[in-house]
């Protein structure tokens, strides 16, 4: 078990490296820099802040001085900012990271409970009313249900702000359009996933022994068949942490999600890089924690994969 | 893109409200706070960082400056109560008020100016605004690391001359000869502090960059008869303090070998040329001094300031408001150099103070206790709601978040909503007015090196049908300098124009009443003109003309893609087929810089009203933004004719002929001056809209019973 986190955790690193050499070559292939503007600027001052960055050095040795930072946790300085980076992920992960758990209660909850009515339904007119349902609520993007909810809650109703998070209130509209999109993916891969197990022997065992059908489903088909949606859990809750651009924008959220986009136009390398490796040490911790849940909930998986 | 489909839906979701304002006007609590949404968080509150009119905003309130903002946007004497200026309109000579005071009680002086003077234009700043101040005696050299004082004679200069780097062929890096160390560790502390006090320590031989030293022509006296000097250590965050001076006891690069040669006069001519006036010497690195002392400036008192130009300068005054000769206070920039805007560092000497800072959220800042002028005075606070999104700003707005949008923050494809079918406002609380900012088509001269060619292209367009789909009562012109419909000027301003209100066009109000620029007017639409300039075109050209020419625009902003495909139409009824082309931003402000394009749009946006600073320099020889890469000796020669000429209105009639000779060779097609938009709420009062987007915000108030007022 320890070897299986380990192993998993160097691999996790490799990734990580990986990913910040992939983001730090392929902006700085791209053309432009972080002082092009529309803005007259005399060539001195140029080179002055070009200096500053250490943006005129060989692009190795800014790779070289960028990973040694990396290795030591420092993300480095903004370009294009005061902060460095490393304060920008500290001050703005906590309002995306509450909106996101809230936005995952939603999704597991709702689709928790949606994809387990349906099963339990299977190919009756509940199942297809909820699963036309959960198809709507993948299809329809965040920044039409977004502005949607905007405008009739918050402007028709006036019920919650608009956007701004000014209090718990501010959470509430944000949350929604996060979770419901995962919504949808959830409860189809529960009723999938609960269909598959509902037919298996060891359910039609406990059926005969007399138990009732709620214990069979809840306490013993559930956790088989939870498996698929725990396993697109893992990436999603990456995302959901680590802050939607388009949630952010709608509502005006102070999240990380703004970063993946604003560094790209200002050309604001570190900022990048950044976001993206801590992203992916997020995506790779919950990967691993997805792995562990799978273990618990199908004991037959952790003993293939400790082998 | 994104923003737009949002705003569609949120029109189309919630309908139009009706009635005489837009959305909800609610009841005012609290008449001396002022909610303001601004577009975006500020890129920073430092008057030598802030270069965005959204970070200016907040730095106005915070700073205060020589002059400021009035409520035309022209400078109004705060910091300097007067000032006078020499014959040859090169030096000008600023007399402080007594009485003002930093925040944290400190008197504000002469000294106080001149630093954050040193500051921008310091290499180790890094700052952006550098460019206001490059007209300064030796700015460039000095930003650049490349001009000294000599501090012993080496024949044929005597000891105190102004020397440059002179290099043969390509310069090398200026060798920094600026490093200074210490064989004992360094305390770093405020001048005149005792070692105890220091806030900083340098370690024994670490090297630091010299800055300054007291007693030169616009640094401090020293304070105890002995000459301290002002250090900077880069390490980590950096540090600035002040030492005395003998205690920088090691010179890394004193020995090292630097030919130099005495500058000129200007300063400013290019390294390289044969000049027998000024032979090259060979000195070492410590007979060289670095030394704000070359600058163009001096402080002979702590109530006076005076700025040496290098050449006649009129839009020194006009600058004085700017960011870049707005003090900053010493204490708190060396003891966190980039991040001393922070509440609970920050010392201001505006009429606010800041006391919040949430980043991407809001700023507050509230009255200053020690501001010189508390009865001008009317707010108690403001807060500064940072908004990304447009829609979002104004969905605020519209369910009473906030008191007013900054402009600019209204989304495009929600104008239609606002205005009525012509064109004029629906809603009370909302306003366009015309902005000191020309939306433009750049001409790249060296591919389209035909004259004709390039008259035909700006001669086939009809900008009057512009703002039918762009659709914010933008001001359809050919001329480049922007400015006011003459036809909206009042009888003050068009006597000082000398246009009759029935000419087209606009105009740019330079001083209220008294001064005023008409552009000329430029190649406008007229159909048998193109098709004649076009044929004469090809007969020039022959089989050099080309099959067909490519139009460049960034991608991202619906309007931009609009204007293309109205022109790429306008340019088909001549029979010339034009391919568009869309770009990144940061790509198509590289491609276009280097030359990379045949026909681009582009903008210009002015800081003051001045065309001589602001929109004709973009088509100077070798100018680093000429785009168009456009250099004609008449346009040069008129341009420098016009520098000496003290007469602003003779000065103005010299300008007005370069314009007419650089827009006759359509190096650039005008298209129109754009328009700012303004969402306030009907209690808002004294809340200036004008032509370049500064107002004093302090002076606002909001009036309770504004309904009982109308």
């Amino acid at each position: 078990m320890i070897r299986f986190v380990a192993g998993r955790l160097l691999g996790g690193l490799a990734v990580i490296a990986a990913v910040a050499t992939a983001c730090f070559f392929l902006l700085h292939a791209a053309p432009g820099g972080p002082f092009d503007g529309e803005a007259r600027m005399a060539p001195e001052i140029r080179r002055n802040l070009e200096d500053h960055y250490h943006l005129r050095d060989p692009l190795w040795r800014q790779y070289a001085a960028y990973m040694a930072g990396l290795a030591r946790g420092d993300l480095g300085p903004s370009i294009k900012r005061p902060q460095t980076v490393n304060e920008l992920i500290a001050a703005h992960v906590a309002v995306s990271a509450t909106i996101g758990l809230c936005a995952l209660g939603i999704a597991i909850g709702l689709g928790l409970a949606i994809g387990v009515a349906a099963a339990r339904r299977h190919g009756r007119w509940p199942d297809r009313g909820l699963m036309t349902l959960a198809l709507i609520g993948i299809s329809v993007p965040s920044f039409v249900l977004g502005p949607m909810l905007v405008a009739v809650i918050a402007i028709r109703l006036g019920w919650l702000p608009p956007v701004r998070i000014d209090g718990p209130s501010g959470y509430v509209l944000p949350a929604i359009t996060l979770g419901l999109i995962y919504t949808g993916a959830i409860a189809r891969l529960t009723r999938a996933g609960l269909l598959d197990v509902l037919g298996q022997d060891y359910v039609r065992t406990a059926r005969a022994k007399g138990l009732a059908e709620r214990a069979v489903v809840w306490r013993h088909a559930l956790r088989l068949g939870v498996v698929p949606a725990v396993s697109y859990l893992g990436p999603a809750a990456a995302a959901l942490i680590s802050g939607s651009i388009v949630v952010e924008k709608i509502f005006e959220v102070p999240g990380l999600g703004f970063y993946f986009v604003a560094s790209i136009v200002d050309r604001d390398y570190p900022v990048l890089t950044g976001v993206f490796v801590f992203y992916v040490a997020i995506v790779v911790a919950l990967n691993l924690v997805v792995d562990l849940v799978h273990g618990w909930l199908d004991p037959r998986l952790a003993r293939a994969s400790s082998r | 893109m994104r923003a737009a489909w949002l705003s569609a839906v949120v029109v189309a979701a919630c309908g139009l409200p009706d009635g005489e304002f837009f959305g909800r006007v609610p009841e005012v609590t609290a008449p001396r706070h002022l909610r303001y949404c601004n577009s975006k968080e500020p890129e920073a509150l430092d008057p030598a960082m802030a270069t965005t009119t959204t970070a200016l905003k907040i730095t106005h309130v915070l700073f205060d400056g020589l002059t400021i903002y009035d409520a035309h946007g022209l400078p109004e004497p705060s910091l300097a109560t007067r000032w006078d200026v020499s014959d040859d309109l090169r030096t000008y000579t600023f007399h402080l008020r007594d009485g003002a005071r930093w925040s944290n009680g400190r008197p504000l002086t002469a000294w106080d100016v001149a630093y954050q003077v040193i500051r921008v234009v310091h290499p180790l700043t890094a700052s952006p605004n550098g460019d206001n101040l490059a007209t300064l005696r030796n700015a460039r050299g000095y930003l650049g690391r490349r001009v000294f004082v000599l501090r012993r004679p080496v024949a044929p200069y005597p000891a105190g001359e102004l020397v440059e780097l002179a290099e043969p062929g390509e310069p090398r890096e200026p060798a920094r000869i600026d490093l200074r160390a210490a064989s004992r560790p360094l305390a770093l502390r405020d001048l005149g502090a005792a070692a105890a006090a220091a806030y900083a320590w340098v370690p024994a031989e670490r090297e630091v960059a010299l800055v300054m030293t007291t007693g030169g022509r616009a640094t401090r006296p020293s304070p105890d008869g002995s000459p301290w000097a002002y250090v900077f250590d880069p390490t980590g965050d950096g540090v600035y303090g002040w030492v005395p001076a003998a205690e920088l006891d090691r010179e890394p690069h004193g020995d090292d070998a630097i030919a130099v040669r005495r500058v000129t006069a200007d300063g400013e001519r290019p390294v390289g040329a044969a000049d027998d006036a000024r032979p090259v010497v060979t000195v070492h690195g410590r007979d060289l001094q670095v030394t704000p002392d070359v600058l163009g400036i001096a402080v002979p008192d702590a109530h006076t300031i005076v700025f040496e130009n290098a050449e006649p300068t009129p839009s020194c005054v006009g600058r004085s408001n700017n960011p870049a000769l707005r003090p900053t206070p010493i204490e708190a920039v060396s003891r966190w150099p980039r991040r001393w805007t922070e509440p609970g560092r920050i010392v201001t000497s505006g009429p606010m103070t800041l006391t919040a800072w949430r980043e991407r959220d809001a700023i507050v800042v509230e009255r200053s206790p020690t501001y010189w002028n508390p009865g001008d005075v009317r707010l108690d606070r403001i807060t500064f709601f940072a908004m990304d999104d447009q829609a979002a700003a104004v969905s605020f707005y519209f369910t009473g978040g906030c008191d007013a949008v900054a402009a600019n923050t209204i989304p495009s494809t929600y104008l239609p909503a606002l205005l009525g079918p012509d064109g004029t406002s629906r809603y009370a609380d909302f306003r366009i007015e015309p902005y000191l900012g020309i939306y433009f088509v750049y001409l790249n001269t060296e591919k389209l090196a035909n004259r004709h060619l390039r008259r035909a292209l700006a001669l086939a367009i009809d900008r009057a049908q512009i703002p039918r789909f762009t659709q914010g009562n933008e001001i359809p012109t050919a001329q480049l300098t922007p400015g006011t419909p003459i036809a909206a000027l009042d009888a003050a301003d068009l006597a000082a124009c000398g246009v009759a209100r029935t000419t087209p066009g606009v105009a740019l109000i330079m001083k209220q009443g008294a001064l005023c620029y008409v552009p000329p007017p430029g190649l406008d639409h007229d159909l048998a003109a193109a098709r004649a300039e076009l044929a004469a075109a090809r007969m020039e050209m022959g089989a050099a003309f080309p099959a067909k020419l490519t139009y460049r625009y960034n991608a991202g902003t619906e309007v931009h893609k609009q204007i293309a495909e109205y022109l790429q139409a306008q340019w088909a009824t001549l029979g010339l087929p034009v391919e568009l082309e869309a770009q990144e931003w940061k790509t198509f402000v590289a491609d276009t810089r280097a030359g990379r394009y045949e026909l681009a749009r582009f903008g210009s946006i002015g800081n003051l009203p001045d065309p001589e600073t602001e929109f004709l320099p973009l088509f100077r020889c070798g100018a680093p933004d000429n785009r168009s890469r456009y250099c004609n000796p008449a346009f040069e020669r008129l341009l420098d004719q016009a520098r000496p000429v003290r007469d602003r209105v003779a000065r103005n009639a010299i300008l007005q002929r370069a314009e007419q000779v650089m827009i006759e060779d359509a190096p650039v097609i005008p298209l129109y001056v754009y328009t700012q938009k303004h969402l306030q709420k009907p209690y808002v009062r004294d809340l200036a809209i004008n032509l370049v987007d500064q107002a004093p915000l302090w002076r606002a108030w909001l009036d309770p019973a504004w309904r009982s007022h109308r």
